[in-house]
């Protein structure tokens, strides 16, 4: 061996990363990472049980009935974005960069982004009761029970806090209750009910991209 | 990696190995599983959903038995079917989602035999919990309920969802392992039920799968009290659940061989697997698994879609049925006659005897002694030989019979109205129609005239109701509304009478009322 192929560069290790600018390769990675491409098929998956739901109505028409099967969808998307909060790497991921915080702000911010089109495309030339406006206030709020539950148990298992959730909601849509934090079952214009999904969005949101998912709970169980 | 996974000779020896009484490999790995398993960190959240969604419901509902157990297939299904799903693809995607599967597949024991552990602790655990909820809402109701004992049958009905939702997100986490199986798992079995509940609610729907669904509406409040509640359906449902429970429990003994049929070698893959031969009694078993779950679905689907309606509002199944079902229930009447008005009630709806008779005395009072008056009142079942049945006066001498379910034009009086007044008013009012209408008349298809309908205000404002609140039959929007002018005014005339002039005028003119010759004028 000589010095000449000590100095050598490493190849780059093929499939990590197409050629472009760092940034845009850090971000792919970290999307790749978080199994992102696989989620987006999970919420097209969700969009699709939707319009099947609704076009072979699954679901009532309308009354109380009529919101249970929407938002049981909704939750299975807002759980599919908390679940890819998930990192393999765990602790060491977090002494890597300093960027490691924005990237999950973008990523779950993309995510929900992405779901409620997704959702709404499933949606379109059915009738889904309560329209768009409640359906993205249940994604992005229920998204922010996901990332707050991803904190303690890990986002492997950040799915349990939501659908415990939606559960309650589909018995407070029943025995009609009216309370905010009960957004679920509020008209889609109910501003107490928008600031309370943003809210625990918005605190969901900025913890997990501060602190990041639990990292080892759910993988001990 | 689990203890099963490990040759028995290279197990270190342990505590239990050295003490006198060596627990079974197979008992030391489910006990082990036990210890890991994820399901009891969930157990908090299912038990605050099961409080409000099942426990609060259920306590809505009438203390009898039959009703307040139809909470356990309607309600407590529904949220253990999420996390049953979820849980146990969470726990059957373990070493996939780690990426063990090949480490362990190494070793002497049989795949099958170590997911049979993870299956069982899961399972095992989710039962538990399903138990102790119904164990909750069982003690609950039988602090309340004066009659009859808990039924099994929705017991057996709800275990065998929670085990085939568990088996099913089993199955899906082994084949499918990933971060995405659990949830999407519990989503998906969240819709397969609301599907099954808005197929069994559906007016127009009668198909097999909305009979198989355990997911429905209450059943009427006397369901199980004058007549058994038939399990034909019951048992066809839990054949269902088990048969693909079975078979897919015996799928899972095929995953190595299911794994090794790759598409892109074809054939060839079918083939290699078919000509190996280790492991093939196993293989033989689950292949024998699979056919017995898919064969016992397939009757009970057959079965199924033999179902006709039943004479008390059930289902009947003629493969199935026992025509003890059909005999009524013996039970001695709850009566009471304070006011020397008997009246009588089935022992499970005593609880609210007293009620019934303290509204009933003063109305019956008022009319006491008049042709067609009755002596008595009765509870009945609430729908005989498929149909239902309205109160109405009937008999000689003359009873008035109303039913758990409906009174006068009141539906589901019991269940439906959570308002005393409401309830009072149905009572009373129950009994003046047919009476004023005549006794051959029943109070659900009664329309009363003016003149009877200001007779019966009268009478309900002399027996302490407030009436201009409470005239059922005139409805504005939904509100009930005073009546016109003038049979307000010839309300107010006869109830300003001494209740002996009342009952002397009606002595005299009750066959004319009755006939609709009287005018609203004609009331003194």
């Amino acid at each position: 061996m000589t010095a000449a192929q000590v100095l050598k560069p490493p190849a780059a290790p093929s499939g990590a990363a197409g050629p472009g600018p760092s940034g845009l390769r850090l971000v792919w990675l970290h999307l790749r990472s978080r199994r992102v491409p696989a989620g987006i098929g999970a919420l097209a998956v969700c969009g699709a049980l939707l319009h099947l739901a609704l076009h072979w109505h699954w679901a009532f028409n309308s009354g109380p009935y009529a919101q249970q099967v929407p938002m049981i969808i909704e939750a299975g998307a807002a759980t599919v974005i908390a679940v890819t909060a998930h990192s393999p790497f765990g602790e060491t991921e977090r002494s890597a960069g300093r960027w490691l915080p924005r990237l999950r702000l973008l990523t779950v911010a993309g995510m929900c982004g992405l779901a409620i089109p997704l959702l709404q495309l499933g949606a379109v030339g059915e009738s889904l009761n309560a329209g768009v406006l409640v359906l993205a206030r249940n994604v992005i709020g229920i998204t922010g029970i996901g990332l707050l539950c991803s904190l303690v148990t890990g986002a492997l298992l950040a799915w349990t806090l939501p659908m415990g959730y939606m559960l309650f909601c589909q018995y407070a849509l029943l025995q009609a209750w009216t309370a905010p934090w009960v957004w679920p079952v509020r008209p889609p214009a109910d501003c107490g009910a928008w600031i309370w999904a943003c809210a625990v969005f918005a605190a969901g949101l900025l913890l997990f991209a501060v602190r990041g998912p639990r990292a080892r709970l759910s993988d001990d169980s | 990696m689990s203890v099963t996974s490990m040759p028995p000779h290279r197990l270190a020896p342990s505590r239990l190995a050295t003490s006198r009484f060596t627990l079974p490999e197979s008992v030391r790995a489910l006990r082990l599983e036990f210890k890991r398993n994820a399901v009891p960190y969930v157990l908090p959240l299912l038990a605050a959903v099961f409080y409000f969604n099942t426990l609060r419901t259920a306590d809505g509902f009438p203390p009898v038995w039959t009703l307040r157990a139809s909470a356990i297939t309607d309600h407590m299904l529904f949220e253990f079917s999420a996390f049953a799903g979820g849980l146990a693809a969470w726990a059957g995607s373990r070493d996939g989602r780690r990426k063990t599967a090949d480490m362990v597949a190494t070793t002497p024991r049989a795949a099958w035999a170590r997911l049979s552990i993870t299956l069982a602790g899961t399972l095992s655990w989710l039962l538990l919990a399903f138990l102790a909820g119904v164990a909750v809402l069982y003690i609950q109701t039988a602090l309340q309920a004066t009659w009859g004992g808990p039924p099994l049958w929705p017991v057996f009905v709800g275990a065998a969802g929670v085990t085939v939702v568990t088996v099913i997100g089993f199955a899906c986490g082994v084949f499918f392992p990933g971060r995405f199986t659990a949830p999407l798992v519990a989503i998906v079995a969240l819709v397969l039920y609301q599907t099954g509940l808005r197929q069994a609610l559906s007016v127009t729907a009668s198909g097999t799968y909305a009979l198989l669904s355990p997911a429905n509406s209450p059943p009427v409040v006397d369901a199980g009290v004058y007549y058994h509640a038939a399990p034909d359906l019951s048992i066809v449902q839990v054949m269902f659940m088990g048969g693909i429970a079975l078979a897919l429990f015996g799928a899972l003994g095929l995953a190595t061989t299911l794994r090794e049929l790759t598409p892109e070698r074809g054939l060839a893959s079918l083939r290699a697997a078919l000509a190996r031969t280790d492991g093939w009694l196993l293989r033989a078993v689950a292949v024998i698994l699979v056919a017995c779950g898919v064969a016992a679905s397939w009757t009970a689907f057959a079965l199924a879609g033999t179902a006709k309606p039943d004479a008390v509002g059930g289902w009947q199944i003629p493969a199935l049925h026992s025509a003890a079902s059909d005999q009524p229930v013996p039970a001695a009447p709850a009566c009471t006659s304070s006011s020397g008005f008997q009246v009588c009630v089935h022992p499970a709806f005593s609880f609210y005897l007293s009620d019934v008779a303290e509204v009933l005395d003063p109305v019956a009072a008022e009319i006491a002694g008049l042709p067609g008056a009755p002596v008595s009142a009765k509870e009945v079942a609430s729908m005989i030989g498929g149909q239902d049945v309205p109160s109405g006066i009937s008999g000689n001498p003359p009873v008035f019979e109303f039913t758990a379910e409906r009174v006068g034009i009141y539906f589901g009086q019991f269940l439906g109205i959570p308002d005393p007044v409401g309830w009072r008013e149905g009572f009373q009012q129950g009994l003046l129609d047919p009476f004023l209408a005549g006794p051959s008349q029943q109070a659900g298809s009664v329309s009363l005239g003016p003149a009877q309908q200001a007779v019966e205000d009268a009478l309900l404002t002399a027996a302490g109701t407030n009436v201009p609140a409470t005239i059922g039959k005139m409805l504005q929007n939904g509100q009930p509304i005073a009546g016109p002018p003038a049979v307000r005014s010839a309300a107010q005339r006869f109830g300003a009478l001494s209740a002996s002039a009342r009952h002397a005028w009606l002595a005299g003119h009750l066959a004319a009322l009755r006939a609709g010759t009287i005018t609203l004028a004609q009331i003194p």
